[in-house]
């Protein structure tokens, strides 16, 4: 099991997240920090990318839809890029898919925002 | 023991052992709530939980032994869930969410003279216990209830848990009583 890492780069205004390892409940609060003082500096588009996510945690994946919703209360959203397939049908079998973009490529989830 | 992975179970006198190889979740959370509701409708009042060679669990994972525990406890009685040989991050994740008072907690090696293990012979793995290698698709309603069920019962231990957890039980909530809503639509749509 790899450890949990979160690298951060600004792609214009969106905000490019890249998640690895396992998200779990025990590393869950390390990206509640991150987004939580993204949005403190005004932060709301952010794109999490998963590609080397190798777990997500049911609790994760909840308080991933509260971060989704303070963000778009400001304009903005929190989206996943890069979902690999068996986490994928995790999310899809529970219903997030339907309150959390998910897109396969980098550009166009950046470019997503443009486009609201 | 390096066992493969998954929740193997096996009971002795009035107890029964569960012992959690690699990581408990949503996912095997289930066939443990069917085998523990069982046992418990069997009379067994006490469960041991091993977590020497456990990776990790989920919230959810986490609610089905609180739920376990609440159950022993209904109507007076005074069943308890035991946990074994567990490390400091699972025995953090147990104190954050409040199941340390729910549980009796040992981080040491299991007292083998107290609390003797039924033999190797005597386990059994449960059947899509193995998270990484999941003999059927889950099936959404079902996981759909657990995962609620479980956040409840873990809300119902320590209301501190309900921040932690409103968004998903709001989320979960919603979708269920979307499809109940549906359900009673398509029953009155096909009665004569």
């Amino acid at each position: 099991m790899k450890d949990f890492q979160i690298d951060r780069q600004a792609r214009g205004n969106v905000q490019l997240v890249r998640l690895s390892g396992s998200l779990d409940m025990y590393s869950f609060p390390r990206l509640e920090t991150q987004l939580a003082t993204l949005f403190q500096q005004g932060q709301y588009r952010v794109v999490l990318d998963c590609a080397d996510l190798d777990y997500i945690g049911s609790a994760g994946l909840g308080a991933l839809i509260g971060f989704a919703k303070q963000a778009r209360e400001h304009g903005g959203d929190v989206k996943l890029l890069n979902v690999p397939e068996r986490i994928y049908k995790i999310i899809e079998l529970l219903g997030f898919t339907k309150v959390l973009q998910v897109h396969s490529a980098e550009e166009s989830a950046v470019e997503s925002f443009a486009t609201k | 023991m390096n066992a493969s992975k998954g929740i193997s179970v096996g009971c002795t006198g009035n107890q029964v052992y569960v012992r959690v190889i690699g990581r408990g979740t949503f996912q095997n959370g289930q066939p443990l709530r069917g085998f523990a509701l069982e046992m418990i409708d069997r009379g067994y009042k006490e469960f041991v939980v091993d977590l020497a060679q456990c990776q990790g669990m989920d919230s959810t994972f986490l609610g089905v032994l609180a739920g376990i525990g609440l159950r022993l406890r209904q109507n007076g009685n005074h069943g308890k869930v035991h946990i074994l040989n567990i490390n400091s991050s699972n025995m953090e994740l147990l104190q954050t969410l409040g199941l340390d008072r729910l549980f009796s907690v040992d981080a040491g090696l299991m007292d083998v003279g107290k609390n003797p293990p039924p033999p190797e012979t005597g386990f059994r793995r449960l059947p899509d216990s193995d998270v990484d290698v999941l003999g059927k698709p889950l099936k959404k309603n079902e996981t759909t209830d657990l995962m609620l069920e479980a956040h409840d019962d873990l809300v119902r231990c320590d209301d501190r848990n309900a921040p932690k957890f409103k968004d998903l039980t709001k989320f979960l909530r919603e979708k269920i009583e979307r499809r109940n809503t549906d359900d009673k639509k398509t029953d009155g749509g096909t009665k004569p």
